[in-house]
């Protein structure tokens, strides 16, 4: 019976997120036709402009969207299970605002090492790392969740602040450019970059595959994961490596998206009533990617009248979401 | 096949209490008693290997378990802590089940085997109708049950239990005990359990260790006439 469920559900998902995707491809300025879509996604249109249209801004677009949405989902499930807290993600735990703050030195600084593109996602890499590190040493010391919560939200506070303060004392031009990466976009990534965006996603993915043993036993705590003989602290510094490579990845090139790490997997484990890692992380990375391209589609049917940005249209969605998670467990 | 200590002193960073040298048998029920915070959990966690004893040495088998692999220590013995995982979406099911972790492969996929003594696990103590529910649906004293099958069928000869009738009316505290009881005998295991049910304990046992908090020791005791005369000079 449980298991006919968890069918149907997959099901659904595979059905409706290449539908979603098809239906996000079609919408924009340009109009195709049934035909002209298929030759311009083949590039053998005739019409050159419609296949430049297809190939170098829709598909990019639309690809970019289900693999932030992916990645993202899949570090907040990680972050989660670690921390045995629904409420964990990468955002709340501040783990976004180590990336933050790196990409803001690499924009406006002008220190050489961080201007060129390379540099900005090994800094947002690296800001991830080491701000993951810094969330599971505060998270040895404070054994209470609602305090670790607390020390992510003033690590985020905290960063902010530094933020802020290079950009007032940036120049204008620079300042813009980082304003606009701040928005979150996912319109920023050619095709050429995204074999490499979907390595690194895959990597991280593939990883996590690996530690499912380990992650079932995790979410019963520290204490018994150690009693059925799971090198907890390996599994912990490895969650917060791959959490770093899939927040600093997407952060990098999307900016920061809020609150699609915190939704998503809960929202996976609600359909899915299970804590068996083999059905939450598919089940995650199906969902995030929906969620995503879902969001997109809003922003491109609205495009016309005036342009939401990606982060602003998640914390929309995402923060009512939240509190409503939150009510709930109060029952 | 034996659990032996051998001068071990026991407590959190600095020593806590001196254990005499004991063996526990398999196929033998123990109780370890004393008064709430004398050391009877320091002492569970130091034979399962969650903090390190101050000195001297614990064996089983023979082997220092200082010595034993932690991925491989599971396989030798189990540990109830006293309170259950408060985890939601877990079946019953994958919860017992999650006492093969030791024994399964990189994936964790069960074989029939593992399937078997999980079934039988759940036969034994007569919860198998528990099987599909989820553990945060559970009462109390299913809870326990539950926490007991899965050390089960970790397949230890030894199973540790942190005051597993704490949180148990009555009725659950006997059953809880009398199966404790009839596991120890019919598969042949080794039960130690801390407790200060001391009423219901003397029933299923007469080998105690005793925590002795005044003199800071723990000594082992198998004579009832000894165990109350001790008892109630502890206690009162």
């Amino acid at each position: 019976m449980k298991y006919a469920t968890r069918y149907i559900l997959f099901l659904t998902l595979l059905v409706l997120l290449p539908f979603l995707a098809f239906v996000h491809l079609s919408i924009g300025q340009v109009d195709f036709s049934i035909e002209e879509f298929f030759s311009s996604f083949l590039m053998s249109g005739e019409n050159q402009m419609k296949d430049i249209v297809l190939q170098k801004i829709r598909i990019p677009r639309m690809l970019m969207a289900l693999l932030s949405g992916a990645s993202l989902s899949l570090a907040g499930l990680l972050m989660q299970t670690l921390f045995r807290n629904p409420l964990a993600g990468p955002y709340v735990l501040g783990i976004n605002s180590g990336a933050s703050l790196f990409v803001a030195l690499s924009i406006m600084t002008g220190i050489p090492f961080f201007t060129t593109d390379l540099s900005l996602v090994s800094g947002a890499l690296i800001g991830a790392f080491l701000f993951g590190m810094l969330v599971l040493f505060f998270a040895k010391i404070v054994k209470n969740q609602i305090s670790l919560l607390l020390i992510g939200l003033m690590l985020g506070s905290f960063t902010s602040a530094i933020v802020a303060f290079i950009q007032s004392v940036s120049p204008s031009e620079d300042l813009k450019i980082f304003t606009l990466w701040g928005l979150g976009s996912l319109q920023k990534v050619n095709i050429e970059q995204i074999p490499y965006i979907f390595m690194f996603i895959w990597i991280g993915i593939t990883s996590a595959l690996l530690i499912i043993k380990s992650l079932n036993a995790i979410v019963l705590g520290e204490q018994h994961a150690k009693l059925l003989g799971i090198n907890v602290s390996n599994t912990r510094f490895i969650i917060i490596l791959i959490t770093a490579v899939l927040t600093g990845i997407t952060t990098a090139f999307c900016g920061p998206i809020s609150f699609v790490g915190l939704a998503v997997p809960n929202l996976t484990r609600i359909l899915f009533k299970t804590q068996q890692h083999k059905i939450l992380i598919p089940g995650t990375l199906l969902i995030g990617g929906i969620f995503i391209l879902f969001c997109d589609i809003i922003i491109k049917l609205l495009e016309n009248h005036f342009i939401i940005p990606i982060n602003v249209l998640t914390s929309l969605i995402g923060a009512p979401m939240v509190i409503w998670l939150v009510l709930k467990r109060l029952k | 096949m034996s659990l032996k200590t051998k001068d071990l002193i026991i407590g959190y960073h600095s020593p806590l209490l001196h254990v005499e040298d004991f063996t526990l048998d398999t196929g033998n029920i123990y109780a370890i008693v004393g008064r709430n915070g004398s050391g009877k959990s320091t002492f569970l966690k130091t034979l399962t290997k969650q903090i390190q004893a101050i000195s001297g040495n614990v064996f089983i088998h023979k082997k220092a378990i200082s010595t034993i692999p932690l991925q491989n220590f599971p396989k030798y013995i189990s540990f109830v802590p006293s309170r259950f995982p408060d985890t939601e979406y877990i079946r019953v099911e994958e919860f017992i089940a999650m006492g093969r972790n030791p024994y399964t492969n990189f994936f964790g996929s069960l074989t029939r085997e593992d399937l078997k003594k999980i079934n039988h696990s759940l036969h034994l103590l007569n919860i198998s109708h528990l099987k599909g529910r989820f553990t945060t649906e559970l009462s109390d004293g299913e809870k326990q049950l539950v926490a007991i099958a899965r050390s089960l069928t970790q397949s230890t000869p030894y199973i540790l239990l942190d005051e597993p009738t704490a949180f148990l009316d009555y009725p659950n505290k006997q059953n809880v005990f009398q199966l404790l009881k009839r596991i120890s005998i019919q598969e042949n295991i080794c039960v130690l359990l801390s407790s200060h049910d001391l009423e219901q304990v003397i029933k299923i046992t007469s080998k105690f260790l005793l925590v002795n908090k005044e003199d800071k020791i723990i000594h082992f005791e198998n004579s009832i006439q000894q165990v109350e005369d001790i008892v109630s000079k502890i206690f009162i």
